[in-house]
């Protein structure tokens, strides 16, 4: 089990071995079109691919249950506003709250669109790992170049930042134990208290983390690195027949569902 | 004659707001092919000198201060001396940016701009040469410290080099990782690539062809190991870390013992507890 | 402070697995004695000395300190006379002076004010760190050396009856090592518990009368050490080489079992 900070889960289905851009811009592509028709054939359609590449991915379903779990209340607190606020005769009344068969099918469509689209937002962070994520979107955000963005720089700052967030969390761990050790408490106590007790552990993790950023520069400095370079990869990204295949198989979808 | 490939004579520099110059006036010559190691108590100026070699800091002034051939004088001189000199650092933490073994050695060949081809076929080869390559996917929090400082050599050695230098790279590594990172530097010494290795421990010196000690931010010494450790008062004011063999001699020659070469090693001990027996 | 275990075991929990850590470790360490806690890396050591300590939950077993254990009174007291030192503990220092660093057990255990700077200064003396040079010193314009003895500093002000040590040696350069090695000396002479954590075989050797030697979380040798006719078997077994002066005893064909504990005794012993 990698880390799970970015909930890649490891394969080899086709949805894996998709060129990342196109992932990103079918994903974006799909959750549009999503919001924008309010019609129940078309959540049918989209929901559809969604299963479809559920199944394809063949990634466990347990892992999409995860990155839905977080979002339950916000899918429930839909459901309920819109079967309390719902316009239209109500068949059951109590006290200041109308029930109506419109409001509940608004909550249910709701409720499934949102379903729908977090499951399609979890296709592609479940199948596609961290650094081809970030590589990804400097590409497509190359453009930005000419408003000098750094969006080169901000890619390699995402990787590094991924790259050291267990060893922060290792030292985190040893730092908190040494000082408990001296007798510290992080467990009791209301906020306040709480605060200040991690300030001990918060003042050496930072001091680390500064002395790190000095020593990785001149490591990469070292490793002829200068911002602003333009860098190959070991791993280029490379559209292939079946990248394009399947951005025009979701191109056909999205057109699908606009007309249905 | 060839040109030496570290050329340096009179080099200063001093830390901003630090009381004194960390190099004082440094003399440096190393041919190529050699092996030099550079040792000094805390504070002479070993670290210091490993940057400026490397093109990672401005020299304040200097006579003269070449390496391959680019003047460390001039911003493009070290530039240029980025590519050629290489640089291993203590912390095996501090030097691994990428995601797993394979994209880090890869990192520096990204930077020049080599084509995939060519940078897949070179991390192959580093791989194999440090024996990564059952760790290519590691990611680097899951590495020992002795393989972090192996995966670092080979990202630093995958440029290719034309000298390298190692600033206390063992420091931080237990026994284990000792070994592993010093069989690896000493692959590389077999393939003939000229080194200047920054250590405090007698041990690493012994494998120099030469040493040359700094105190107080200039050259005291320059000579074989063997000259070096015979001279007693030298080595107490180095601060060298003495293996067990050197200061069980040491402490016999307070009393008025052989002179000589301090011993190293058990066998050479042994050698100079025989000899004084005569 | 007596120390003993009974059938010590931890685990830790990785990925959904449980991770044995250290099995079924017994054994007995008499107050004021010194001990070595030798191990390859990964044997466990660390893991035992949290556990003496209490940061870690064993499984089952039982940790007694002075003979008491959890289920007694007066234990949590004695606990808190345990002091532990982390690998690299320079890591932990966080405050604007040392003097402030130091002070932050001591003042954690409740003490009061008097009581606290007398010990922070106790403290300083003994490793080294003269207050009157260092006390408001900042802590990271100190060098790593200086640091780690501040570090230590930091636990000996809480009078601790047994120190546990882990690895204090790895990561120093020479001169500090040297300066290391000679606050252990002085703090053996002064009837403290000790167990260091190292896989140093040679200053396992000159600082301990006793050792432990761990493998891969079981305890494989307890007790003095046992140099004679036979040889340290237990420590060859499991990766560790002997320590220098008692394999130079045995080359010299003299009795291993009287071999020097320091250089400057080996050279006394060859004049």
């Amino acid at each position: 089990m990698r880390a799970t900070v970015t909930q890649y889960v490891p394969g080899r289905s086709p949805l894996h071995r998709l060129d990342p851009r196109i992932k990103i811009v079918a994903v974006t592509a799909l959750a549009v079109a999503l919001f924008v028709r309010d019609s129940y054939a078309a959540l049918a359609v989209f929901a559809a691919v969604a299963v479809v590449a559920v199944l394809v991915s063949g990634v466990p379903p347990r892992w999409f249950w995860r990155g839905l779990k977080p979002l339950l209340w916000l899918v429930g607190l839909t459901f309920v506003v819109q079967i309390l606020f719902a316009p239209g005769e109500a068949f059951f009344s109590l006290g200041p709250i109308h029930l109506t068969w419109e409001g509940i099918e608004r909550a249910t469509f709701l409720s499934v669109r949102l379903v729908v689209l977090v499951v399609t937002g979890a296709v592609l962070t479940l199948t596609t790992p961290p650094v081809a994520l970030t590589d990804a979107l400097a590409w497509l955000t190359r453009p930005l170049r000419r408003l000098r963005v750094p969006t080169e720089e901000l890619a390699l700052m995402v990787t590094i930042a991924l790259r050291f967030i267990p060893t922060l969390l290792m030292e985190l761990d040893t730092i908190m134990r040494a000082q408990r050790a001296r007798g510290a408490d992080f467990a009791h106590g209301g906020i306040t208290t709480r605060a200040r007790a991690l300030v001990p552990v918060l003042i050496p993790l930072f001091v680390v983390s500064f002395r790190r950023a000095d020593d990785l520069a001149l490591a990469m400095e070292a490793r002829c690195y200068r911002p602003g370079l333009t860098r190959t990869r070991l791993h280029p990204l490379a559209a292939e027949a079946r990248d394009w295949l399947a951005l025009a198989l979701v191109a056909v979808v999205v057109a699908l569902a606009m007309v249905v | 004659m060839t040109a030496p490939l570290v050329d340096i004579e009179g080099l200063r520099f001093a830390y901003p707001g630090a009381p004194g110059p960390a190099l004082d006036g440094l003399d440096l010559r190393v041919t190529e092919g050699e092996a030099v190691a550079l040792v000094g108590p805390n504070g002479s100026g070993k670290s210091t000198l490993a940057r400026l070699l490397a093109g990672l800091a401005v020299p304040d002034d200097a006579g003269r201060a070449a390496v391959c051939g680019h003047d460390l004088l001039e911003p493009q001189g070290r530039l240029a001396a980025r590519r050629d000199v290489g640089v291993l650092f203590q912390d095996p933490e501090n030097q691994l940016v990428a995601e797993d073994v394979e994209a880090d050695v890869a990192f520096g060949l990204e930077n020049l701009g080599w084509p995939a081809e060519r940078i897949r076929e070179r991390v192959e080869e580093m791989l194999a040469a440090f024996d990564l390559d059952g760790l290519r996917e590691r990611a680097p929090h899951l590495l020992s410290g002795g393989q972090k400082q192996r995966t670092a050599l080979a990202g630093v050695l995958a440029i290719p080099r034309r000298v390298l230098v190692l600033d206390e790279p063992t420091a931080m590594l237990d026994a284990g990782g000792r070994d592993e990172v010093l069989a690896a530097v000493r692959r590389v010494w077999a393939e003939g690539l000229t080194t200047v290795y920054v250590t405090q421990e007698m041990g690493e010196v012994s494998l120099a062809d030469r040493v040359v000690a700094l105190e107080g931010g200039v050259a005291v010494f320059s000579g074989a190991p063997r000259e070096l450790f015979a001279d007693l008062t030298l080595v107490t004011r180095l601060q060298l870390g003495l293996p067990a063999a050197a200061e069980v001699a040491l402490a016999l020659r307070e009393h008025g013992g052989e002179a000589g070469s301090l011993p190293l090693t058990m066998d050479e001990l042994l050698d100079t507890l025989a000899g004084g027996a005569r | 402070m007596r120390l003993s275990c009974r059938g010590l075991t931890v685990a830790y929990v990785e990925a959904g697995r449980a991770i044995p850590a250290l099995t079924d470790v017994s054994f007995d360490v008499a107050a004021g004695v010194s001990v070595a806690l030798l191990g390859p890396t990964g044997a466990g050591k660390s893991t035992l000395l949290q556990a003496l300590k209490g940061l870690l939950e064993p499984e089952t077993g039982v940790v007694a300190l002075d003979g008491l254990t959890a289920a007694d009174e007066g234990f949590a007291a004695r606990r808190r006379e345990v002091g532990l030192v982390f690998q690299r503990p320079e890591l932990q220092l966080f405050a604007g002076s040392a003097r402030e660093d130091v002070a932050f057990g001591p003042r954690r255990l409740g003490w009061p004010a008097d009581d606290v700077a007398v010990a922070v200064e106790a403290a300083l003396e003994l490793v080294g760190l003269p207050p009157t040079r260092f006390g408001e010193r900042h802590p990271y314009a100190l060098s790593g050396g200086e640091q780690r003895r501040l570090a230590l500093a930091g636990v000996l002000a809480m009078r601790p009856r047994l120190l546990l040590l882990d690895e204090p040696f790895v990561s120093l350069d020479p001169a500090a090592r040297r300066a290391l090695a000679a606050v252990l000396r002085r703090l053996l002479g002064g009837g403290t518990t000790l167990v260091l954590a190292t896989h140093d075989v040679d200053a396992a050797w000159e600082l301990c009368d006793h050792r432990l030697v761990l493998d891969e979380g079981r305890l494989v040798a307890a007790g003095p050490w046992a140099f004679g006719a036979g040889g340290e078997e237990s420590l060859v077994e499991h990766g560790l080489e002997p320590p220098f002066l008692v394999e130079l005893w045995r080359r010299l064909g003299r009795s291993a079992a009287e071999a020097p504990r320091t250089c400057a005794a080996a050279a006394e012993a060859l004049r």
